[in-house]
């Protein structure tokens, strides 16, 4: 069954379609910033990308930084709201269900599914980053620390080896893919709620931006801590030393409780719910 | 039935941080005197924490003192290491980088990893406000350290940084005053001030709230605090404290009065003898002359503040407590007064101001 | 039990609106059972409470001897269905379609899947139909696609909801035709249309629904069943009349409907008689009398559509 679902989705033109907008804007961002060599001023513009510069192995998180407040999230919107609802307005629910998929089965298999594609898409663009990192720009090589490899600097001004950097270079992978999944679930849970996967993905973004709205609001403080996207820039905080684990802790639970309450709702809705689509 | 469920889960996670949060705190029947003593001798207590500092101090001041402006009116978040007052490192995160000020005995390295520059601070007596001022622990000293026992009350325990820690309200005796209170938190088992409040005698709103959201009393290690500068690092010597007390120096002395507004004249190791420091613990009211070029600028962006009452010769305007009054008699040079003191207490010591003179 | 489909006093409400309203069906193993009823009488909500797809909110279903919805993960490989047209994924060819469409449940081996898909399509007329994505297939392949998932299992019981539904003329012979193939080697067949046309040339066993109630469910030989009258055809009705005085119940033109059940008995009265007689038969209702007079006032909603 989730074999079905990565069948069907990896083959869908749009899959990739989406994968390759999402790398579109870091190629874009990498091409400009050789050409006219201007890096953001300090404290402006997406973190990492004043960096690149002068190490080009810092690119995989500098394209993440420039996904991850927008398009990162839109796609994983589009993808998993169309999970449940874009089967349901294909007509193609129907059949699922009477073959018969089981509904619990089924959505387990599209959460896999969306899982796998947030995987896969933070990992290609992690991969085309640090590809256009390493050949646009210098792998600074730190002289005399490390023989043969390249190295960095952590915020907090020491010297990271590249064994370090790649370390937390994956680790920073790792927990954007989880602040996906809590999109994923938002976008799964509304799947189960409409039959218009487009009406999927509005309501996630719909939650997405007031969420980072709230965010800057003062006035939301109190709330501000369970807000979606509160912890998502947090993956700078492995390039702490020390790591600074409070918020990336604090991020992976609010996602793990966001997590567990939609898909839990979102079981509750759909194997309760009548499909007349 | 499976809707249950999910109501259950939901209940039960969002009531998760209100059941934390009534946890029941234990006081302890300390005197304030004894919980002033502790916070003032907790300078060598080891610990590392994390600490947040909402300021509602919105200075209108002109661009050359926008970062000290900016630590006062933002949230400011930081990580500290502290080994003792000497060996010590406070780190103001931001979002895409952070700025750590590491502190050991001959001085002080600033690290800006935005700008990859490393600035070597040597120790002076005198320096302008930094982040690190603003750590509970070093701006709950601050303010206790003049306190006298009958300002000082105890009030009930809070919970901060998910420790027991102990209320201490001071409120200043002086009229002038425009700090109604400070109220500290100060934890049970090592004297560390967790929190700090400071309240103005102007509306209710906290004009600024510093706490620790994470404390650990385990002394951090050396290799922590330490710091050299990392290769491809630009490095180079801060003298901006040193610059403006040059620029104090050079102010020739006029003769201040021995008090002002009720508060009696100080004098601190460093502080040009044309600069006149009045006051005492949390009250305190500076007076200087200032150039001309300075003043201009600064009376411009003063009278814009909405808040500002302008009359013939000063305009006067006050943030949270701090209250600065820029004044420019006709035939004389202006000089600024600033202090937390109430604007009225501001306009009466102008008052009484001989005619001062300036550095030429 | 006998019993393919059985519900008991099944009702679906949406809000206030009794969509289904207790109705108890009854369709055999062997059945082609025709379930007619105008759109919107309730027809595919009751077809989706069978499949549990809709959770009825009273009621019990008995689909192949389980109890739905509950039994589905074990009964449903069992059987087929078309329901409100068909669907697929658009970008994927046919043959992929039914693959992961039987890989996405109980009751299909892998190992046969490939033999099966080709026997189905070339069953409902596909064989030759290539690695065309289903995008480019016509309403009427599509609706073929459909019919080959419904049979990709060889099932004991087919559910179709319009199943001609975008066929011409041609292709509706051709369905037919399969219904009655597949019927012979065994299957079940539940066949919900709006077509009497259709039902009365498939079905043994009909069932009519009118505004969510059951109001008629029978074998197709009883409803039909001869009245006990002959229709007989004469140029010269009044003669018949004269003839067999008292016996002539209704004259239409040149039909007149006799009392008795035995056409020999009245045509050698007539022909006795010297009355010529152009045509004879028993008299049968048609089954469109027969819903017209079941489902009274509000019939000609079934018509509507023809």
């Amino acid at each position: 069954m989730i074999l079905v679902e990565l069948r069907k989705m990896f083959r869908r033109p749009r899959t990739w379609a989406t994968i390759a907008v999402l790398n579109a804007l870091p190629i874009l961002v990498a091409v400009l910033l050789v050409l006219t060599d201007l890096a953001p001023r300090p404290g402006e513009g997406p973190p990492f990308l004043s960096a690149v510069l002068s190490n080009g192995t810092l690119y995989p998180l500098a394209a993440l930084a420039i996904v991850l407040p927008l398009f990162l999230p839109i796609a994983v919107a589009v993808i998993a709201g169309d999970s449940i609802a874009g089967e349901a307005q294909a007509g193609t629910l129907r059949y699922l269900l009477t073959r018969p998929a089981g509904r619990t089965r089924l959505l387990v298999a599209k959460l896999v599914a969306v899982m796998l594609f947030v995987v896969v898409a933070v990992l290609v663009v992690a991969v085309v980053g640090y590809v256009v990192g390493t050949t646009m720009f210098h792998a600074q090589p730190i002289g005399g620390t490390v023989i043969g490899g390249t190295g960095g600097t952590s915020f907090s001004g020491t010297s990271l080896t590249p064994q370090d950097i790649t370390n937390r270079t994956l680790m920073g992978i790792g927990y954007v893919a989880v602040s996906m999944l809590g999109v994923a679930a938002f976008g799964l849970f509304f799947s189960t709620l409409t039959e218009s996967p487009l009406g999927a993905t509005m309501g996630v973004l719909a939650v997405l931006v007031s969420s980072s709205l709230l965010f800057t609001l003062d006035a939301a403080s109190p709330i501000a801590p369970y807000l979606p996207t509160r912890y998502w820039l947090s993956f700078v905080d492995f390039f702490r030393d020390p790591i600074q684990w409070r918020d990336i802790t604090r991020g992976l639970s609010l996602q793990a409780v966001y997590v567990g309450v939609l898909l839990t709702a979102a079981w509750a809705n759909f194997t309760t719910k009548d499909v007349t689509s | 039935m499976r809707w249950s469920v999910v109501g259950v889960l939901v209940v039960l996670l969002a009531s998760l941080p209100a059941l934390i949060g009534a946890l029941p705190v234990s006081d302890a029947a300390v005197s304030a005197h004894d919980l002033r003593a502790a916070v003032l001798a907790s300078r060598t207590v080891a610990f590392s924490g994390y600490a947040e500092s909402a300021g509602g101090l919105a200075l209108p001041v002109t661009d050359q003192l926008t970062s000290v402006a900016d630590l006062f009116s933002d949230r400011t978040t930081m990580r500290v290491w502290w080994r003792g007052p000497t060996d010590n490192r406070v780190d103001v995160v931001t979002a895409t980088g952070e700025t750590g000020t590491h502190t050991g005995t001959g001085g002080s390295w600033t690290w800006e990893y935005e700008r990859a520059t490393a600035t070597r601070v040597a120790a002076t007596p005198l320096a302008l406000p930094a982040p690190p001022d603003l750590l509970p622990t070093a701006l709950g000293r601050r303010l206790l350290s003049e306190a006298t026992d009958a300002e000082l009350t105890r009030i009930g325990a809070r919970r901060v940084a998910g420790r027991d820690a102990l209320g201490l309200r001071l409120t200043p005796a002086e009229k002038a005053s425009s700090v109604r209170r400070v109220d500290v938190w100060v934890d049970r088992a090592s004297g560390l001030p967790l929190q700090v409040q400071v309240l103005g005698t102007e509306g209710s709103r906290t004009a600024l709230d510093t706490r620790f959201l994470d404390l650990d009393l385990a002394t951090p290690s050396a290799r922590t605090t330490a710091f050299s500068p990392p290769p491809g690092a630009a490095v180079r010597v801060g003298k901006e404290a040193e610059v403006v007390l040059e620029a104090g120096r050079r102010i020739e002395p006029v003769p201040l009065p021995a008090t002002l507004v009720g508060l009696p004249r100080r004098h601190l190791d460093g502080v040009p003898a044309a600069i006149g420091l009045y006051g005492r613990g949390v009250t305190l009211l500076t007076v200087a002359p200032l150039p001309e070029r300075l003043s201009d600028g600064l009376y411009d962006s003063l009278v814009q503040s909405p808040a500002a009452i302008v009359d013939d010769t000063s305009v006067r305007v006050a943030a949270g407590p701090v209250g600065l009054m820029l004044v420019e008699p006709p035939d004389e040079d202006p000089y600024i007064l600033t202090g937390t003191v109430t604007l009225d207490a501001l306009a009466a010591a102008a008052a009484r101001l001989p005619g001062l003179g300036s550095a030429r | 039990m006998s019993g393919v489909i059985v519900t008991r006093g099944l009702v679906k409400r949406f809000g206030r609106l009794r969509a289904v309203d207790g109705i108890d069906l009854d369709v055999r193993a062997g059945d082609i059972y025709g379930f007619l009823g105008a759109n919107g009488s309730g027809k595919t909500t009751t077809v989706r409470m069978l499949l549990g797809l809709v959770l009825p909110t009273s009621g019990e279903i008995e689909l192949l001897g389980g109890r739905m919805p509950r039994a589905g993960r074990r009964v449903l490989p069992r059987v087929g269905s078309l329901i409100e047209g068909p669907a697929a994924y658009g970008h994927l060819s046919g043959r992929e379609n039914l693959a992961l469409l039987d890989a996405s449940g109980p009751g299909g081996s892998w190992r046969t899947r490939r033999q099966r898909i080709a026997e189905v399509l070339d069953q409902v007329g596909l064989a030759g139909v290539g690695r065309r994505p289903v995008k480019a297939y016509s309403l009427g392949m599509r609706q073929r696609l459909g019919l080959a998932a419904a049979l990709l299992r060889r099932p004991e019981l087919l559910v179709l909801d319009e199943p001609t539904n975008g066929l011409d003329p041609q292709g509706i012979a051709e369905v037919r035709e399969l219904l009655l193939d597949l019927h012979r080697g065994g299957t079940t067949v539940f066949l919900s249309s709006h077509l009497l046309a259709e039902v009365e040339q498939l079905c043994s066993r009909v069932g009519v629904l009118d505004r969510g109630r059951l109001v008629l469910q029978d074998q197709m030989a009883t409803l039909t069943a001869p009245t006990g009258a002959t229709v007989v055809h004469t140029p010269t009705p009044d003669r018949v009349r004269a003839t067999l005085d008292g016996r002539v119940t209704a004259i239409d033109g040149e039909r007149v409907i006799v009392r008795g059940d035995d056409p020999a008995e009245v045509n050698a009265l007539l022909v006795g008689a010297g009355v010529p007689v152009t045509g004879l038969a028993l008299q049968r209702p048609t089954l469109e009398q027969v819903v017209l007079t079941a489902t009274g006032a509000s019939s000609d909603r079934v018509e509507a559509d023809r």
